[in-house]
Parts: C-alpha cells; structure tokens; sequence
C-alpha cells in the first residue's frame, strides 16, 4: 500500500508532468505579439484600398468559418460530412431575411416574378422583426446590432438542423454516413425552392438588396474567424475534443472507455452547425444576395478541397488550405480567359513535364521501385512534345501573369487549328478538383497532418523526443544486461521503481 | 461483485454461449480459459454492452447491467481492455490515459467550461494528468517519461498492452476486464505483467476477470480459474484442480486414453519451471 | 434483437394501398378537371415509370459493383453516365470525323472491345480475341471516317469509349489508394465528379443539348387501353428490352465466367481473394469496364427518353443520385437489389406527379417533392434498414 502512495507522488513530481504546461507564458505573450501584427497587417491592407484584395481577405475569413467548423466534424470527429452547403443555407437566409429593409422586401414582395409573399399562420417575416425588435434598428448606427442579433439565430438554427443531421451518425457509420449528410444538405437546397418556403426564399431565384457591408468588411469576418479559431481550438485541446478525438481514432475503444457516442456526435454537429450558420450569414452578406445557387454542393466541394489540402483535422492547416482554395478562387480568373490552343497546349505541356518530375522525385524519395516508371516517361514526353508544337506555333507563354520570358515566336506551324482561341470555362474548378485527386494519391494526410502550429514547433521543441538522461534510463530498462534486477525472480520490483 | 446468470448468447443458429453462470467477488482474481472460439471474448462482449444477451443476467454490485450502452457499464465501473487493441493509435500515451476519465466529469465540466478555460477546467485537468500518471507508474517509468507524449503508434506491442491496461485502470472501474494482457509479450515482459496484475488486485484495489492463454500466468495468480469450451463453463475452481480435470484435458486435446498424468498439465509444469 | 421483418413489407403494402386508392379515387372522380385520369392516362405513367426504373437500373448497376467489389460510393459514376450520354451524341452528329480523330477513337474502342472480349475468353492475349479487336479497329476507323454514323451503332461504341473511360479513371484515380482508409478513396471520387463535371462544361457546352438521332426506335406507337389511345414511342419496349439484355448478359458474366467468378470471390474478400491467385487489379478494371458501359447506355437511352441533354454540370448529378438511392433501397453490392431499387425509385417518381397532378386539390404541390422523395427514402432506408431490401448485413466486428 505505501508503494502505491509513494507511486503517485512520484508520478505528480514527476518531470513529465511539468512537462505539460512548459513555456506556457512564453507563447502567451507569443501569440499576442502575433495577434497585435496581425491586426496591423490587415489594417495595412485594408488601407491599401485595393477592392479586390479586400473582398479576397473577407471571402479568406468567412470560408475560414465554414472550414474550421466543418473540420469539427471531419476533421476531430472523423465524420465524413457532406451536408455543410445546408447548413449554411439555413443561417445564410435567416440572417438575410432579418436584415433586410422593409423597403427592399417591399421592393422584392411587389416585383412581378416574385414567390415571396407575407406569409400566413403568424409567421410572417414582419412579424418575427417585429417580436425581436429588430424592426426598430434601421439606421445605420444600428444596424450592426440587427446584424449581430440575426446572425445568432441563424446560427441556432442551423444548430437546431445540426442536431436532427447528427441523429443519423448515431447508427450509420463512414461511407452511409457520409451520403446521408449528403442527402440531408440536398433535401435542405431542394426544399427551399419549393413552394412552401418560396415564401421565405423566393423559390430558385432568391432576393437581392442584402446589405454587405458586415460580409465586404475585413474586421467584421475576421473578428467572427478569431472567435471560431479561439472556440474550436480550446474545445480540441481539451477534455471534450479529446473525447471526439477518440471516437475518430476507434468508436467501439472510445464507448467501451465511457464515451458517449451519441453525445459528443451529436454535440460536434451541432457546434459545427453553428458556426456554419454563421458564415453562411456572412456568406449572403459578401455576396449582398440570397440565392439557392450560392448554396451549392460546389461550396462544400471547395471546403473538402481546403481541408484535405491543409491537413484534415488541423485548424492552422485548414487556414493554409483555404487560402490557397480563396487564392485561386479570386486570383485565378486568368485560367478562364481566352487564348489560343498553342497557349493552351503549352500549358499543359508545361504541367506534364513538372508531373514527370514530381512523380520522379516523389518515387525516390518514398523509395518505390522501379525508380523510373512508365508513366514518367509518358508524362515527359508528351510534355515535351506539346511544349515543343506549342512553342512552334507561337504561344504566349504565361500571358496570364505578364512574364513574357519567352519572347513568343512568331507561328512557325501552319496548323490553323492551333491560332484558334478557347476560353478556360470553369478552369479554376478543374484545377482544384485535380489538385484534391493528387493530393489524396501523394499525401492523403494533407501538408499539415493532424500537427498543429504552435510555438514548440517554432522553437523545435519536442516532448516526444528523449533527453539524454531519459534515453539512458530506457536503455537500462530494456536491456536486461544493465537490468540486474529483473533477472532475479525473486526480486522483481527493483527494476521498476 | 459481478453475477453473470444463466446468459445465453447465439449469432444466427450457432450457439455462441448457453447458460453461463459466473461469479465474480471483491478482489478477487479469476481467470477465464478455454479453447480458442470457446466464448471467452463473447463473455467479455456480453458483459460489456457490446453484445445484447438473449436470456439471462448479468449484474454488478446487484444492478443489473442488461441493456445499458458500453459506455453506461463503465460508468458503473467495469472497464475492459482488448484482445487485438483498440488504442487511439494517433494520440498520445497522455492523451489515451485521460480521455478514459472523460466520462467522470461529464456532469463537472461542461464544453463551456472547456472553451473558455474556467477554474473548473483547469482543476479537472489537473486532475486527470494525476491519475494518468499514478495509473501508468504501475508500469514503471518506462512509459512516463518523453513516452507520455509520444502517439501510441510508435511504442513497442508489449508498452500499447501496458498503455491498454492503464487506460482501463484510468476509467475509475473497480473491475477490469483483462481480454490476454500478456499476448504478443516475451516471457521476461511475461512475467511483469503477472507481478504487475497482481499489484493491480494488491495495491490498486481492482477486481480482475481475465482471459488468457499462457498457463503459467494463469497459473501463478489467479484465485479461481474457470474453463470455457463451446459457449458453456465446463470446469471451474482452483487452477490445480481444472488443471487435472479430465474434461478439461479433453476439451484441449481431443478424446483419448488417459494417461497418469495429463499432458497440459505437464505441459504448463514445464512451461513454469523454464521461463 | 428481434428481427422485425415484416416492418417494411407491411410499409410496401401500406404505399401500394394508398396509390391504388387515389388512383382509383381519380379515374372516378366525375368533376371536369379530371376526366383525363382515365386507364390510359395511368397506363401510360406504368410504361413511363417503368422506362425510367430500367434507366436507372443501368446506373444503379454501376454504383452496386463497384461498391461491391472495393467498398467506394463512386461518387463519379453519374459523370460517367453524362460522358457517355454526350459519347453517343457526339458519334451520331459529328461524324465523319478526319481521320486522325477516327484513329484514336477507333483504338480506344479496340481495347474496350478487347477487354470486354476477355471477359469470355479469360485472356487478352487470346488470338481470338485479338483477331476480332483488330477486325473492330478497323472497322471503326472506317466507321468513324467515312459517314454519318447510325445510332445503334453510336451505341455501343460510345459504350465501349466510356468503359475505357472508367478503366481510366480507375487507373489514374483510385487505384493508388487501394489501401488508403475509405473517406480518402470517397474524397477522390468527389474529387472526380467535380473534375468530370467542369471538363464536360468546358469541352462539350454549356447549355441544353437536343438529342435526336435518326433512328426508329423514336417512332411513335400507339394503342387502346379500355377505349382510350394510348400515344408513345417505341422507347417504352426499347428501353425496358436494351436494360434487361444487357443485366441478363451482366448476370450470366458473372455466374457464368472466370473471371465473373473471380469478381464475386473478391467482393467476399479481396484480400483472400488476391492470395488465392486472383488479380484483383484486374476485376476492378473490370468491374469500372462494365460498371461505365451500363452508364453510357443508360446515358444513350435518357438522351433518346427525353429529347436532350441537360449542361454537363448538372446533368450527371440528379440521375446518379437517384441510381446510388436505388442501390441503397435495393441493397448495395446486390446486382438483382439494384434493379429493384431502381424500379422502386422509377415507380415513385412517375407516381407522385402522376396521382398528385397540378389540379387544385389536397396535396396540389407535392409533386415538386419527387427529388426530395429519393433523398428522404435512402436516408430512410439506410437508417433503418442499411442492408436495404435484398442485401448483406455490412455491421462491424468487435
């Protein structure tokens, strides 16, 4: 008995646990710094006055959101969820029914294709603004309170829908589960054209005049975005995200440890659901209008895309992932313009060859054999050759990013089918779709893993990694030679405390 | 401690256990063994929630656990480990020791408190590195340094068993369901675990029904041993009796003539002496 | 846990009973608005709905196989139906092709023929079957190259290129992550889709495509029902008739072949199946062969059915969607549950606007509900009975 005690001292004064909270001021004062420059930064580039850039960083923070949020459940829950597109369907309409104006619903109700009617049964819209009292808050001082206030309740609804989806993970598991979220985000897009809730939505077509400035502003999403960060980082670092933790790591483990399986399901959902209906709010705001289109699987599509890019389950990776998603979304409009096939061809060519390469490089250093795979020299070649019909037939290399490098010769090649311009529609889609199949054939955990960025990582701190008093000490466990003690059966206990 | 009352269990038409009676006292060690496909690691199933029984009883502590979810049985404090672990393999030793405390603070911590970092949190996090630490000394230092924080993927198959068992012992159960704690372990590691189980009864107050398969470990601690062969107990009672029990042998081997003494229980003699 | 067996037979018989009951309720219902629910006009939704269950039976196969065989909701399997659909519109309106284009197209159809040539002789080395993907090469190119191509012909050629098509995306796509965990392979199925669906937009157009080739089976054909005329096309037998061939042909390949055998050992276990000499590389390919080749049929026939192809983007979506809820319902890696899923979801969409027209009436709108029946009814089914009506139990082992 005196031993057990004197165990559980030692394990409290033991290293390890100091161990856990090592440095912790450190990277508090550390994280503020960083936090005080980036606001900087973004004030700098909110002063830049650049329109573009503006509406990309805000898009940047409000599909930060829906990521993070999303990456609740497929990323700490390990729940495939395809139904996030719905999610923020239900807060995105009730955040843009609550705040429009009067006049512009007038405007809407009156218009000659409109299915937006004042609804009966007491539900009308006017009705629920003026049971808030959100009626009252037109001016534009006030306003933000309005939009505050109905960002919330479309957030709790979405919640509410969160948990009737979450009811299902309870008995369906991986693939099923994945399609019946899937299901629920269609049923919830196809209803909201029907004629029952054309009332609210307006059937197909949706309504304009949502006002944008809290979706256009820097401050406003990027506020939203640090509160969802905070939130969503404090619950996986603790004693509930752990929790969730296990029951991606193993469902039956976890239930046999006391988990609640249904319990933390659902309460994953429903958090996720929340903050979707956030940025769904925020959504309809940047886009100043509410229409089904918007709401598409596409959106969840891109979500996936940035997830699995940036390291499914990592929230900094999620962040990484979805600014390259924004970047290539706001900045990749070159990819659609029109250029002739020889442009085109040299592109391609240009893709192949530095595949041919990747390929070569990433087989070498995973050590597969044979090193030089057939596909390598298929990818070369073929790259080669259209670099070289491209070249011939005078491309314009690079005339997207204005990089005339090559001074593009004049058509050398008489075939006139590659003068003849085509037009890149949906090239940005195509791209990231093509990105999302390599980066789940070459690296499936995406570029962050499950890691985090935290400050140890910085500072090349490892608490999994020995010292060297440790490693001797292991050495002399596990090596029964040091390990006198063991050998003797009659006196085991030695070895050990 | 622990009833089970004439269970019966059957997938389909096979009868994977009838009229199973167990009983299971305060502190006491019990050994379930039997051929392999006999039920043992359906008992264990049906004992924990995983496996509904079609008939019977099983009670802890005089509730009845029929009906309750696995997770509702740990609870009330029967934990169990795994025959082919179930680890969280990306998390950590640390990590795997706490989050079988989880469901002792659900009704003392909130996700609120959790998000927002209450005295409350800080408190029962406190708390939980401090019983993962004392649960994972029993094992010696060997998992409590740098190890705590290293995923459970890297460790060696027999420090995953010892991180399995702290895990259950970390549920606050005051039984363990041990599904082969020594599988996969040489016989120096053998011989620990054995010391170590023991200690588990001794000096952390656990009563312990195992499953296992090395007969000089069952052998050396358990106080009753209990023989499994097709769904049903056929032999029960000190390790030396079940031992020479010819049912028992036959269960084992096969039918055949006697001999003076039998050859598992000169097999498991042997085993002992040399190991 | 009891088995309540009889819980969804006695929901069936519960739906059959309604829809008999307003069925019945219309045909005798003397007010003026609904003299034309007459026998016709319910025997024409029979021929539609049942038109529509083969259609979607022919993708549902698809979904069900490849479920079976590596456990994939091939989430791109509608894509491939809408490539197939514009497969054969492209073969019967822009032909003659130069001959260059002939040349690749007519080697793509050489090897699916080759491949599905090995389905029956086991090898593709077989002289045999080289002989007859030679005497196919160039009769395509000849084909292809020289006139305007008939759609019976267009048919199985365009079946042929989007069976390679699925070979392809196998190859490219999922084959690399044979033993990543399955939200990755699902992941990359999405992934796909999207990819098919925004080359589909780029290459082909972007807008409603009219789909009529010159061919007979559009004729019309008409006959009386209990005194009233009954006005179809010849679609009504062709469909239903291509659909059932080609599933007859699906399950003698796979009762009756090696390598159909091959394919049904490795959906028990693909694993096992592998040590026990089987090249399960090669029944997936396979399996994608075949799986694409029923799409393009089925994406041949809804362009025929309905008179034009939806945009690429969208068009592949809806139709895969109901098939995969058709597989579901039916039981998933069961080849007779599909087409019973198929018909199930066929039936139920025909019958909801079928018995709740557009008239003023108690559930005047509930026809804009079909979509949302599909989704809801696989929810269901999945919940509440995830091995659908004819399939395995797929729960875990602890």
């Amino acid at each position: 008995m005196a031993d057990t005690q004197n165990a559980a001292k030692n394990a409290l004064q033991h290293p390890a646990a100091a161990k856990i909270h090592s440095n912790r001021l450190r990277n508090a004062l550390l994280s503020l710094v960083a936090l005080v420059i980036g606001i900087f930064v973004l004030r700098y580039l909110g002063g830049l006055g650049s329109a573009k850039l503006t509406q990309a960083l805000a898009l940047f923070a409000i599909w930060g959101v829906a990521t993070v949020s999303l990456n609740l459940i497929n990323g700490t829950l390990g729940i495939l969820s395809l139904g996030h597109h719905g999610f923020m369907l239900i807060g995105g309409y009730t955040t843009a029914l609550l705040i429009l104006s009067d006049d512009a619903r007038n405007r809407i109700q009156t218009s000659a294709r409109s299915q937006m009617t004042d609804f009966t049964l007491g539900l009308s819209v006017q009705n629920w603004l003026h049971t808030l009292g959100l009626d009252r808050l037109t001016t534009d001082d006030t306003l933000w309170v309005r939009f505050l206030i109905a960002i919330l309740i479309g957030g709790l609804l979405a919640m509410l829908f969160g948990i009737l989806v979450g009811f299902p993970s309870l008995r369906l598991r991986g693939d099923y589960l994945a399609v019946v979220t899937f299901g629920f985000g269609e049923i919830i897009r196809l209803l909201a054209s029907t004629r029952i809730f054309a009332p609210f939505t307006n059937g197909a077509l949706g309504f304009a005049g949502v006002p944008g400035e809290f979706g256009k502003s820097i401050w406003w999403t990027f506020g939203f975005l640090a509160i969802t960060v905070f939130f969503m980082a404090k619950l996986k670092y603790s004693s509930y995200g752990r929790a969730m933790e296990a029951v991606r790591e193993d469902q039956i483990a976890a239930e046999a440890m006391g988990i609640n399986l249904a319990y933390h399901k659902v309460l994953g959902f429903a958090l996720s659901a929340f903050f979707a209906g956030i940025a769904g709010g925020l959504w309809v705001s940047w886009l100043a209008n509410a229409r089904l289109d918007n709401f598409a699987f596409t959106l969840t599509f891109f979500f996936l895309v940035a997830i699995s890019l940036g390291g499914t389950g990592s929230i900094t990776g999620v962040l990484l992932g979805t600014a390259v998603v924004i970047f290539v979304r706001q900045y990749g409009d070159p990819l659609e313009e029109s250029y002739t096939i020889a442009t085109w061809l040299g592109l391609i060519g240009l893709l192949l060859v530095l595949a041919g390469i990747f390929i070569l490089i990433f087989r070498n250093s995973q050590r597969l054999r044979p090193r030089f795979h057939p596909s390598i020299a298929v990818m070369g070649l073929g790259g080669i050759v259209a670099l070289i019909i491209a070249y011939l037939g005078g491309a314009a290399f690079w005339p997207a990013f204005n990089l005339n490098i090559f001074q593009a010769p004049t058509a050398s090649l008489a075939w006139p089918w590659l003068q003849d311009t085509f037009r890149g529609f949906g090239m940005r889609a195509i791209f990231l779709s093509v990105l999302l199949i390599v980066i789940m054939i070459f690296r499936p955990a995406g570029i962050m893993g499950r890691n985090e960025f935290n400050w140890a990582w910085v500072f090349r701190e490892r608490r999994d990694q020995p010292s060297e008093e440790e490693r001797r000490q292991d050495a002399w466990l596990s090596n029964p030679a040091l390990n006198k003690a063991a050998q003797d059966p009659n006196d085991q206990d030695k070895g050990e405390s | 401690m622990l009833e089970v009352i004439n269970v019966s269990k059957s997938f389909g038409g096979l009868k994977a256990m009838s009229d199973m009676n167990l009983k299971v006292e305060q502190g006491e060690i019990v050994s379930v063994i039997g051929p392999n496909g006999a039920g043992k690691t359906t008992l264990f199933n049906l004992i924990t929630g995983v496996y509904k029984p079609d008939s019977g009883d099983i009670r802890f502590e005089g509730k009845s656990l029929l009906g309750k979810k696995p997770d509702a049985i740990v609870n009330m404090g029967v934990a169990r480990t795994f025959q082919n672990l179930r680890l969280f393999s990306n998390l950590s030793i640390l990590d795997n020791a706490r989050i079988s405390q989880h469901h002792n603070y659900r009704d003392k911590l909130s996700w609120f408190d959790c998000v927002f970092r209450t005295p409350r949190h800080n408190r029962a996090e406190a708390e939980m590195v401090d019983t993962a630490l004392e649960k994972l000394s029993f094992f010696g230092p060997r998992l409590m340094s740098f190890r705590l924080f290293q995923p459970v993927y890297v460790l060696s198959y027999a420090n995953r068993r010892r991180t399995e068992m702290a895990r259950a012992m970390a549920t606050g159960a005051k039984m363990l369901l041990l599904d082969e704690p020594s599988a996969g372990m040489n016989p120096k590691e053998t011989r620990e675990i054995t010391q170590i189980i023991r200690r588990m009864r001794d000096e952390g107050g656990y009563t312990i029904l195992l499953v296992e398969h090395k007969m000089n470990l069952v052998g050396e601690i358990s106080d009753r041993v209990v023989v499994l062969d097709y769904g049903q107990k056929i032999a029960e009672g000190s390790y030396k009796d079940v031992i020479n029990d010819p049912i028992v042998i036959e269960a084992y081997l096969g039918k055949r003539d006697d001999k003076d003494e039998s050859e598992i229980a000169k097999a498991a003699a042997k085993d002992g002496r040399t190991v | 846990m009891k088995r309540r067996g009889w819980i969804p037979w006695a929901v069936l018989a519960a739906i059959i009973a309604f829809v008999l009951f307003r069925v019945i309720y219309l045909i005798s219902n003397q007010d003026p608005g609904y003299t034309r629910f007459n026998a016709a006009y319910f025997t024409r939704a029979f021929t539609e709905a049942f038109t529509l269950g083969s259609l979607y039976a022919l993708i549902a196969l698809g979904y069900t196989m490849v479920y079976g065989i590596i456990r994939l909701i091939n989430f791109a399997h509608g894509e491939v139906f809408m490539v197939g659909a514009f497969c054969s519109y492209f073969l019967f309106t822009l032909t003659p092709f130069p001959l260059w284009i002939a040349i690749v197209l007519a080697a793509f159809v050489a090897y699916g023929a080759a491949r599905v040539l090995e389905l029956w002789r086991g090898s593709l080395k077989d002289p045999l079957t080289l002989t007859i993907a030679a005497l196919i090469f160039a009769l395509s190119i000849y084909g292809l190259s020289s006139s305007k191509l008939n759609f019976l012909i267009a048919l199985p050629m365009s079946m042929l290129l989007t069976g390679v098509l699925g070979i392809l995306i196998d190859k490219i796509a999922y084959s690399p992550l044979r033993t990543a965990p399955r939200n990755s392979l699902l992941i990359t199925a999405i992934a796909v889709s999207f990819f098919l669906q925004n080359v589909g937009l780029l290459a082909f157009t972007n807008k409603q495509t009219p789909y009529r080739p010159d061919t007979m089976l559009t004729n019309s054909l008409s006959f009386n029902v209990a005194g009233n005329e009954v006005r179809s096309t010849f679609l009504i037998i062709a469909i239903p008739l291509v659909a059932l061939l080609l599933v007859v042909a699906l399950t003698l390949f796979v009762t009756r072949t090696r390598l159909g055998k091959a394919m049904r050992a490795s959906a028990q276990d693909a694993e096992v199946a592998q040590m026990m000499g089987i090249s399960v590389d090669k029944v997936i390919a396979t399996t994608f062969l075949l799986g694409s080749m029923l799409a393009a049929a089925g994406g041949a026939m809804y362009g025929l059915n309905f008179g034009s192809l939806n945009q690429p983007a969208i068009m592949g979506v809806l139709p895969g969607i109901k098939a995969f809820a058709a597989a579901v319902i039916g039981g998933i890696g069961s080849l007779p549950g599909a087409v019973i899923g198929a018909m199930v979801i066929g039936f139920s969409e025909v019958f909801l606007t079928a018995i709740f027209p557009k008239i003023p009436g108690v559930f005047e709108g509930i026809s804009e509900f079909k979509d949302t029946f599909a989704f809801a009814l696989m929810i269901i089914i999945l919940l509440f009975r995830p091995s659908g009506i004819v399939g395995e139990d797929l729960s875990e082992k602890v």
